[in-house]
């Protein structure tokens, strides 16, 4: 078994609206897989179909080489999800939910009491652990919902935004204990919009839009594929010549040359670490003083790429 | 079935349910007032059934348990519309396991509130004993059972909607009440009224109540004709509510 998740045509309905539609994936075993894309593009709705808290309206899927539709129970003992927004757990406190939550995958005490500990005080969260779950903040419901699956380590982990309502310090924090499951041998699937957690986690991304899976890549693959996305700042200790000006055009992945100044140059360029050697190598009449360049960010990546294909599916 | 998993959950649910005693004990407190206050008045209004408050008494707590178990299953919805139910989906354990567990959870919760009550009444009327306190507790366990399978299996609607699942919930159980032996006997009801009564198992649940501990039989409904509606209501619920639960529960999306 190559992959943790296999899907097939896996469709989710609710009337005429697909939240999912036909959706094949495969996520490998023991990465983290980032599923990137606005609100309402279906990655909750994948979350919740491969977990089995929801059932698919059409096609299926093997979560762990287990059939989300035959073998339920067998995923959901392998499967663990931190939900987007957790509640509902009133009065229960934080220690109570995470030993419970311990229990239903079969740990007794005592070495459930120190996983529970150990839990809370990894999670900044000891000090808390005995006031009701309706008088946490945002943030520690938010580190409890994701401190769950620290209690046991499930083979498959999902992380529905698991840093929105969380404060910077806190979001790191999430972020290396998130490597931490993969470093643990746990195949991890995070969906976000937050494109900066996209970058610190991903091995690989799939962006989400309307109910499709419209990309899949490495994110260094997925930034190389914008047609001029890298930016190069180029300034010379002379002014331009015409004939550098004329070498740097012609240059294969050059898309465009914008003047700044009579020293200064800013160069769309697409895979600036092919071009830029070439670029060097190239000029003579000038001399190049620095360089600078910008990679696109995902968001670049998501405008230029992603939405004009949404637009034509 | 994994009992281990059933009872895990269970004890954390009651941790919860039991987490404020406040309610509990307002529970015991109003049963009292309601029971002393207006059962002592009306009870004297009523001239034509012997000792009609200990009638009315058990007759209120049937009212208890059928309103606690409406409760189990509106808390049911409720846990769905939070976000708690998709959690509890998530866990490992099986959608009639899972439901088991909620009757269990309901019975339990309904058990420690109604005992005090059955305590009361059985102490009032002079007619307590074990067998009758078993008796009693079974009998409001078949109804507990009943009323709540009958609950959760009308949360289906409230997957929909939940306006008119609060709806039907609010009309049914007008009608359940009213026409039922909670209040009055059989005997006391015209034939349209008896006839619908009849058709209630609410009327054998109250009825069967009053033969276990001893009132004037000849005002209830026929014994073996109770025990056997009870029965066949909670097992009837149980696997409604199993069929539903496994068939409908996961396309449930939260607020």
């Amino acid at each position: 078994m190559d992959f943790a998740v296999e899907t097939y045509d896996l469709t989710k309905s609710y009337g005429d609206f697909n939240a999912l539609d036909k959706l094949n994936i495969k996520i490998e075993l023991g990465q983290i897989r980032v599923l990137l894309g606005p609100n309402g593009s279906g990655k909750t709705t994948f979350l919740h179909l491969i977990s089995t808290v929801l059932r698919p309206t059409k096609g299926t899927a093997r979560v762990l080489g287990f059939d989300i539709v035959k073998q339920q129970l067998e995923v959901r003992k392998h499967v663990s999800i931190a939900f987007q927004d957790p509640r509902g757990f009133w009065r229960h406190k934080p220690k109570h939910i995470l030993s419970f939550h311990a229990s239903m995958y079969g740990i007794k005490d005592p070495e459930r009491s120190s996983i529970v500990e150990r839990t809370l005080k990894e999670f900044d969260l000891w000090e808390s652990r005995d006031k009701k779950f309706m008088d946490l903040s945002g943030g520690q419901a938010k580190r409890l919902e994701v401190a769950k699956l620290f209690v046991h380590i499930p083979k498959l982990t999902l992380l529905d935004e698991p840093t929105a309502m969380v404060d910077l310090d806190g979001k790191r924090l999430m972020w290396d204990k998130i490597k931490e499951l993969k470093e643990k041998g746990c195949t991890v699937i995070v969906a976000t919009n937050e494109v900066r957690e996209a970058e610190y986690l991903a091995d690989k991304i799939t962006i989400f839009s309307s109910g499709k899976d419209i990309v899949t890549d490495t994110l260094p693959n997925l930034k190389d594929s914008v047609k001029g996305g890298d930016v190069v700042d180029m300034r010379f200790s002379d002014p331009i010549s015409p004939i550098t000006l004329q070498t740097l055009k012609r240059l294969p992945g050059t898309v465009g040359i914008i003047e700044v100044d009579e020293n200064r140059l800013r160069i769309p360029v697409t895979r600036s670490e092919d071009w830029l050697p070439l670029a060097v190598s190239s000029i003579h009449g000038n001399r190049l003083a620095s360089v600078h360049i910008t990679e696109p960010s995902l968001d670049d990546i998501f405008m230029t790429i992603v939405k004009p294909k949404a637009e034509t599916k | 079935m994994n009992y281990l998993r059933i009872s895990t959950l269970l004890k954390f649910d009651l941790r919860e349910s039991f987490n404020s005693a406040l309610w509990i004990g307002y529970s015991w407190i109003y049963f009292a007032f309601q029971l002393f206050v207006y059962g002592s008045i009306i009870s004297r209004l009523i001239v034509t059934v012997n000792n009609y408050f200990y009638f009315y008494g058990t007759g209120l707590i049937v009212l208890s348990t059928f309103n606690i178990a409406s409760w189990s299953g509106r808390r049911f919805v409720e846990s769905a519309h939070e976000g708690r139910l998709r959690y509890m989906l998530s866990l490992p354990i099986g959608r009639r396991e899972f439901f088991v567990e909620q009757l269990l959870h309901g019975v339990t919760v309904n058990l420690v509130r109604t005992f005090p009550p059955v305590a009361i009444v059985l102490y009032l009327s002079k007619l307590f004993s074990v067998s009758s306190f078993l008796s009693t507790l079974l009998v409001l366990t078949l109804v507990a059972i009943g009323v709540m399978g009958l609950m959760i299996s009308l949360s289906v609607i409230a997957f929909k909607s939940f306006d008119i699942y609060s709806a039907i919930v609010a009309a049914l159980s007008a009608l359940l009440i009213r026409f039922s032996t909670i209040n009055y006997p059989i005997s006391s009801m015209n034939s349209i009224y008896a006839g619908a009564s009849l058709s209630n198992p609410l009327t054998y649940g109250a009825d069967l109540l009053r033969r276990a501990i001893g009132l004037d039989s000849s005002l209830l409904v026929n014994q073996d004709a109770a025990l056997s509606m009870l029965l066949a209501l909670s097992v009837g619920t149980l696997f409604l509510g199993i069929f539903f639960i496994s068939r409908f529960v996961e396309g449930v999306k939260s607020s």
